[in-house]
């Protein structure tokens, strides 16, 4: 953990002074108190101050040796299985795209295509992919669109 | 009216959601209750707050379902007593670990309620006298209690609370009405929207953190259910006293701002060890560390409501949520509701009766259905949240701004997690900044900037005397640490 506490306490650094230099262009109350600057420059302070102690604990911790791997009851050690990374960005990415295209191809062909790509790519096979995706973007669409009255968006087919 | 038809219903529907979310590993209550938020924008507001009584009670119980039956908590607070429910199942006893988990959750639940039910109006005539001093003292309090509780380090904690601070300034400043950090940004200047945050903040981190597991599957066997609460009334009587001290516990840690019902088990499992006179029994299979952190976790979802109603700061992150809901539905939490809105506030108390109640059989049905609950695949539930996340997110207010709020804290969140900084600080971070802002800046305006006035009223002195003390604490911690190994060593 101690090089990924470095990062983040640099990067929170980076917000808290990123926040201050901001602040500066902040107007001041009549009788010359901070008014609208007050508040967030405290937090840029707090925001130093709390990343410096997270690098400080960070250092101290990569002083300290690596616990030994996890055990089971046999006294077996414990292998942990590799992390997918391209999966959360799938999901990010889809979240974009029904941004970016909801409006044009309206909500169920979009939500209906978002749902279908990820269950895909979690190993669902193609065609049960396809079917629980109609019928869940159609369920969806009829709470939030009939029941609940929200306008999601229609595209060029009115969907 | 919490029995008309329509309003039964919907509590019989979000008790069944909170069945279904806290059973599934990896997904939480807090999740579950940012998910209802959408729904609850069109119910009214009664309805819209027992919705989240009644799926809370029922989640919470419901995570101690896989931690008894695949040796994995369905929700944090039933983490504390994981090993011992799994040691017993081994042990043939899953029908006994159940019938305790529903029988002494509901027994919590009740007396939880009995406690909001009865100090929440005294604390609201208490408050009624609070001013802006005290409330600052009061959001100031429950920020630092959040950040005390962080699990792992408290530095991380702090930041979470401190991003969320500044998530809560972004719009227009409340003493001059000028726009900070929008960037010229219209969405922005009605600030960051609390709902598609929170979604994001839990929602969305929790789907990315699902996704990139590559075992999304779980192996379970078939529960009996067939006499499930033989042996249970055996126990009341033996741990009545368990019982008792655990819903005490569970309660008060509920009423004190910002710590949850994973806490309030943690801390019964620690009391009921060491007063147990079989110690050696714990983590490898014992009832009563099950009996006092079950009533626990229970007991300290009502009192985590008692601050959020009298004060409007809530007691941990599903209280966080239902502070939103209050304030989209109309309402201001604080001692005022309670004379302006009665018919709500006696609605909650008796919301909790109700799901408290209704766990027994519905807990008994959830059982029951386990090893089907279980097999739901989860590579098909994740995409289906997400769409109900990104839709929830959207309705709100009719806006694309909001769901890439949602994308955003999302991405925030997830990274954050991945590096040991707590998300919950964040989300009352955005809840207690407004407040926080507020109430200083009309104090310091009304008093000519002079400070001293935070320490001279005297509730004010005792919040600001706790608060401060509250974060001298892990600095004389540390230092009386130091002073032991420097002892030690000279030794």
């Amino acid at each position: 953990m101690g090089k990924k506490d470095y990062i983040g306490g640099v990067i929170f650094i980076c917000l808290g002074i990123f926040i201050w230099v901001l602040s500066f262009q902040f107007p001041v109350l009549p009788d010359k108190h901070p008014g609208p600057s007050l508040f967030p420059r405290v937090l840029g302070t707090l925001f130093i101050f709390f990343s410096l102690i997270v690098i400080l604990e960070g250092w101290r911790k990569s002083k300290t040796p690596p616990p030994p791997p996890a055990e089971d009851e046999g006294g077996n050690v414990i292998i942990t299985g590799k992390e997918n990374y391209f999966n959360p960005v799938l999901v990010i990415i889809l979240i974009g795209a029904f941004i970016a295209l909801a409006r044009y191809l309206g909500f169920i062909i979009t939500g209906g295509a978002v749902l279908f790509i990820l269950m895909w790519k979690l190993h669902v096979k193609p065609l049960k992919s396809f079917i629980i995706s109609a019928i869940v973007i159609c369920f969806i669409y009829s709470v939030f669109a009939k029941i609940l009255r929200v306008p999601l968006p229609q595209g060029f087919l009115w969907w | 009216m919490l029995l008309a038809p329509k309003n039964f219903l919907t509590i019989v529907v979000c008790s069944l959601y909170g069945l279904f979310v806290g059973s599934i590993p990896g997904l939480s209550a807090t999740l579950a209750a940012s998910l209802l938020v959408p729904f609850t924008f069109f119910m009214d507001p009664l309805p819209a707050l027992c919705s989240i009584v009644s799926m809370s009670a029922m989640a919470i119980f419901a995570g101690d379902i896989p931690a008894a039956l695949i040796r994995i908590p369905g929700t944090p607070s039933s983490a504390a007593y994981t090993y011992d429910s799994y040691a017993l199942t081994r042990q043939g006893k899953s029908q006994l670990v159940l019938g305790t988990d529903i029988m002494f959750s509901a027994v919590g639940g009740l007396m939880g309620a009995v406690v909001l039910m009865t100090s929440a109006p005294l604390l609201a005539e208490v408050a009624m006298n609070f001013s802006t001093f005290e409330y600052f003292w009061l959001a100031a309090l429950g920020l630092s209690a959040t950040v005390m509780v962080s699990a792992g380090s408290q530095a991380k904690g702090a930041i979470a609370m401190c991003l969320g601070l500044f998530l809560s300034t972004i719009g227009v400043d409340i003493t001059l009405g000028y726009p900070r950090f929008t960037f010229d940004n219209v969405d922005l200047l009605n600030g960051v929207s609390f709902i598609p945050a929170m979604i994001g903040v839990f929602g969305i981190s929790e789907i990315m953190r699902n996704v990139s597991q590559r075992q999304m599957d779980f192996a379970i066997a078939k529960v009996k259910t067939k006499g499930i609460f033989t042996g249970v009334g055996k126990l009341f009587k033996k741990y009545q006293w368990n019982m008792w001290r655990s819903g005490a516990i569970g309660t008060i840690i509920g009423v004190l701002p910002g710590a949850g019902a994973d806490i309030a088990a943690w801390i019964a499992y620690a009391a009921s060890k060491r007063a147990s006179k079989e110690k050696e029994l714990y983590g490898k299979g014992s009832i009563e560390a099950i009996v006092d952190s079950g009533t626990a976790n229970n007991a300290c979802l009502a009192g985590d409501w008692v601050p959020a109603l009298v004060f409007g700061i809530p007691g941990d992150s599903i209280t966080a949520v239902v502070i939103g809901v209050i304030f989209m539905k109309g309402l201001r939490p604080g001692p005022m509701i309670f004379e302006q809105h009665p018919e709500i506030i006696y609605g909650v108390y008796f919301a909790f009766i109700l799901a408290n109640l209704l766990l027994v059989p519905f807990g008994w049905l959830a059982v029951k259905a386990s090893s089907q609950m279980l097999r739901v695949p989860k590579n098909i539930l994740i995409p289906i949240i997400l769409m109900f996340a990104i839709t929830g997110a959207f309705a709100i207010n009719n806006d694309v701004f909001d769901i890439i709020t949602l994308g955003v804290l999302g991405i925030v969140g997830y990274f954050m997690e991945r590096n040991g900084y707590p998300v919950a600080p964040i989300v009352l971070g955005l809840v207690l900044g407004p407040i926080l802002e507020q109430n200083f800046m009309m104090s310091m305006i009304k008093t000519d900037w002079n400070l001293i006035l935070f320490f001279t009223r005297p509730i004010s002195m005792l919040l600001g005397g706790i608060t401060v003390a509250m974060w001298g604490f892990p600095f004389l911690m540390a230092f009386l640490e130091n002073t032991k190994k420097k002892n030690n060593g000279l030794v």
